[in-house]
């Protein structure tokens, strides 16, 4: 048994991580779309990254539990969330540290956080995605509250509303419709039929192959299928009414981080103009938030729709609840 | 080492969480928390009752009928418990869907109603989980003395020699492989997850994973363990010692029923299309559709040597504690040593969120301890931790066959106790340390759920470089990386098999 520990210890990392300088960075922005960002940060700075990748929610229970775990003696110098949620969680648990990085100066201020523990940047967009050969443009939902409505009985999907990026949409509709509205769209929704599934690259494959018409996810899920050549189309919600669920990514300096100086560096560099516009022609599709950078191809700039008008924290605080009425109205 | 790596961190997390006593209400079982509990044990039942109903008859083709080509098919008939579970069960949503292959080729919409349901969790894992039913029946039925069934043969058919002699003489070790499916049907949180079933561990998952509320997916773990503690006290009260030891062998083992030649081997080869080869072909068939394979496998190299290494070191690091454990059990009687069974079944239930959040609150601290922390060895305290109770209690059974006569001998014989278990009793256990090993391996290889919250930064194992990668991937890439996943854990342990197998033949 010494002979297995030892053979391992041979091999771990501790001792070349010593020899360089390092930062380790905890990442739930897909690992395809985040880990060229941080090999090239490393290429251009000679800094070492160590990084922690993120499963999707409903695999593993993921790294901010892993953050809060190790509160007492942080590991991670940065947080990098590809959702609100997880960010805001862990600032109420003072597992952040504030930090307004000179990078952030364009960003709009509805994105930052006013006490510097989150900042925000290149954003998503939820969208209902439709099946092209089945649905017609014309014919696709335009409000996520028509997914209730008899037409699309048996025939919409969505992501198990617990977890990742739709959590923070449905508690931000509970935040801005009111709970009796919202109550009651989840209860037409679940006598419509809905299908819940694991997660929304499920609800994409479910679309793209035909096995339900429509269905609520992310642009980069819808972005993959459309690249690929598969039969699905998007739309952005509630542009008329509430406005469009804008999720940006969100970065964060750890409290106690062991390396806070590679850790501010790195967070500079991830809010920069260049790592925005890496992400927007990446198959990321995340929206810029600083002015001047292109947008993505097959995704509308974010001057051209209204974007849902978000207390974050606010939606954020309503996790826990929302959570828990929808266990219950749609028997998670 | 037993107490540190595997009672401390669940202990240690245990003791935090019950001292808050409004923690208690958690616990209350309310209709919620009653249709869990009732969930999880009809999926632990069904899955322990559906796998022995597979792999038991298996077992004894195996070891009564000669079949053509026994130990290629032994090896195949083996093989889906190599398969990760989650996988096998994205194989089915595929094949059940409104859109998969049954629905094509039946021309209309048969399975998807039953495609996310408590009955498709429990065949998805059946499927997986029945040749460790099969393993231990043919284990079993090759230990009892075949002089017993010749004799009866005399006087009775074989279908009564069967159900008289064969079957209750074999039923311990087909009741214990039943017991250990049960304990890893309802620890299972991959296929309930993915098929939608609401078990105890999809609740904890939710607890951790929606809520970030330890506390509460501590306690949720408190029922699933008691579950567990309650179903091993019945069966050690039911077969006691026999829970781990079955009867020493002697004898012939003739092959007493090859009149069921032709139907066994149909039967086997049935179990071997659903169980291995659709699944396979599914995946297969949608991997197929990737516009590059190469592509989707760029930078795999270094996870798979990773993985590969410490498996094999977690793997000897599991045998090299079980294997004193196991001794330990086995020479040990009574209420003492049914209570170590029963306590090695309920530490291998405990949900492995709960093993890594223990291990990182145990080892994340200033000192020696935080020396450890960050490095590799986690992922081995971590596999210690999950895998030393299931190879402890597999040991215990292959140690109970050393004949304590032959260590009285050694001592005779002025060897000391070191020198006896080196030279006497290891060399006799070396089939089960090696069997031991083999399955340490694959669990250690396919480990996602600590591995993930304990591996340093900048570090991956293969699950977790497939877990991570495949949230914005394509189903033709995620099959294709389901595939890589089966084929670099089962193409070696093949190669060992079919090796092992042509020495016996010699």
């Amino acid at each position: 048994m010494l002979a297995a520990i030892g053979f391992v210890a041979c091999g771990s990392p501790e001792q070349s991580r010593t020899a360089t300088r390092t930062v380790t960075v905890y990442v739930s922005t897909d690992r395809v779309f985040s880990e060229p960002v941080l090999r090239e940060y490393e290429r251009r700075s000679g800094v070492k990254v160590n990084a922690v990748y993120d499963t999707e929610e409903t695999k593993s229970t993921g790294l901010a539990n892993r953050l809060l775990a190790e509160k007492a003696r942080p590991q991670a110098d940065v947080f990098w969330s590809n959702e609100p949620v997880r960010t805001l969680v862990l600032k109420s648990r003072d597992v952040l540290a504030s930090y307004r990085s000179p990078s952030a100066e364009g960003i709009p201020a509805a994105l930052l956080d006013p006490d510097g523990y989150w900042t925000g940047f290149s954003a998503r967009i939820r969208v209902i995605a439709y099946n092209t050969k089945t649905v017609g443009a014309e014919d696709a939902p335009q409000s996520i509250f028509d997914l209730a409505e008899p037409k699309w009985k048996g025939q919409v999907a969505i992501a198990d509303p617990r977890f990742g990026s739709t959590s923070f949409h449905v508690a931000a509709l509970y935040a801005l419709a009111g709970d009796d509205k919202m109550d009651e769209f989840f209860r037409r929704l679940k006598a419509n039929g809905v299908r819940i599934v694991e997660g929304n690259s499920v609800v994409r494959d479910l679309v793209a192959r035909g096995e339900v018409k429509t269905g609520l996810t992310d642009t980069d899920d819808v972005n993959v299928a459309i690249e690929n050549g598969q039969p699905v189309g998007m739309v952005l919600p509630d542009r008329e009414g509430l406005g469009v669920p804008v999720m940006p990514n969100m970065v964060s300096l750890i409290a106690g981080a062991p390396h806070p100086e590679e850790a501010r560096k790195l967070i500079d560099y991830l809010l920069s103009a260049d790592v925005e516009r890496q992400l927007a022609q990446s198959e990321a599709v995340q929206i810029p938030l600083h002015a001047g950078v292109p947008g993505p191809k097959n995704i509308p700039a974010i001057e051209t729709f209204k974007p849902m008008t978000l207390d974050y924290a606010k939606a954020a605080s309503r996790v826990d609840d929302v959570t828990k009425r929808l266990a219950t109205i749609l028997g998670l | 080492m037993f107490v540190v790596c595997c009672v401390l961190p669940v202990g240690y997390l245990l003791t935090v969480s019950l001292s808050s006593v409004d923690a208690f209400s958690a616990l209350l079982l309310d209709a919620r928390q009653r249709q869990l509990l009732y969930n999880t044990a009809l999926l632990g039942t069904g899955t322990a009752l559906l796998a022995t109903v597979i792999g038991a008859p298996l077992g004894l083709a195996l070891a009564r009928i000669a079949l053509p080509r026994k130990a290629i098919l032994r090896l195949a008939l083996a093989a889906p418990v190599l398969l990760p579970p989650y996988i096998v069960g994205l194989a089915w949503t595929y094949l059940g869907s409104s859109r998969g292959w049954v629905a094509t080729l039946a021309g209309h919409d048969l399975l998807s109603a039953w495609t996310y349901s408590l009955p498709a969790a429990i065949v998805v894992l059946s499927v997986v989980f029945y040749p460790l039913s099969m393993l231990a029946t043919e284990v079993a039925m090759r230990r009892i003395d075949g002089r017993l069934e010749e004799a009866a043969l005399v006087v009775a058919p074989p279908g009564r020699v069967m159900s008289r002699i064969t079957l209750p003489l074999a039923a311990p070790g087909v009741f214990a492989a039943a017991l250990v499916i049960f304990v890893l049907a309802v620890s299972e949180f991959g296929v309930p997850g993915l098929l939608r079933v609401r078990v105890y561990t999809t609740e904890v998952f939710t607890a951790f994973a929606a809520l970030y509320d330890f506390t509460r997916a501590i306690l949720l773990a408190v029922p699933l363990l008691l579950l567990c503690l309650i179903v091993a006290a019945v069966a050690a009260a039911l077969l006691g010692d026999r829970l781990v030891i079955t009867r020493r062998s002697a004898g012939t083992r003739p092959a007493l029923f090859d009149e069921w030649q032709r139907p066994a081997t149909l039967g086997a080869l049935v179990v071997l299309t659903v169980a291995l080869l659709l699944p396979l072909a599914i995946l297969v068939s949608e991997a197929m559709a990737a516009q590059s394979i190469s592509a989707v496998l760029a930078g795999f190299g270094s996870a798979i040597a990773n993985s590969l290494v410490l498996a094999a070191a977690g793997a000897t690091a599991v045998v090299s504690v079980a294997v004193w454990l196991g001794y330990a059990r086995a020479r040990t009687a009574g209420r003492m040593g049914q209570g170590a069974d029963i306590l090695f079944i309920v530490l291998f239930a405990v949900p492995s969120t709960i093993v890594g959040v223990g291990l990182i609150l145990l080892w994340n601290r200033p000192g020696p301890f935080g020396a450890v922390y960050g490095t590799d060895i986690m992922l081995l305290l971590g596999y210690l931790a999950r895998f030393v109770p299931v190879a402890a209690l597999a040991l215990a059974a292959s140690a109970r066959y050393v004949p304590v006569s032959h260590e009285e001998a050694a001592a005779v014989s002025g060897a000391g106790w070191l020198r006896t278990m080196w030279g006497i009793v290891l060399p006799q256990m070396r089939l089960g340390l090696a069997a031991a090993w083999v399955v340490a391996f694959v669990l250690a290889f396919g480990e996602l759920g600590v591995s993930i919250l304990v591996a340093p930064p900048g570090e991956a194992t293969l699950p977790i470089r497939i877990y991570t990668i495949i949230a914005n991937t394509p189903s033709s890439h995620v099959a294709a990386l389901a595939l890589l996943q089966t084929a670099v854990i089962f193409v070696p342990l093949a190669a060992l098999g079919a090796a092992m197998s042509l020495r016996e033949a010699r």
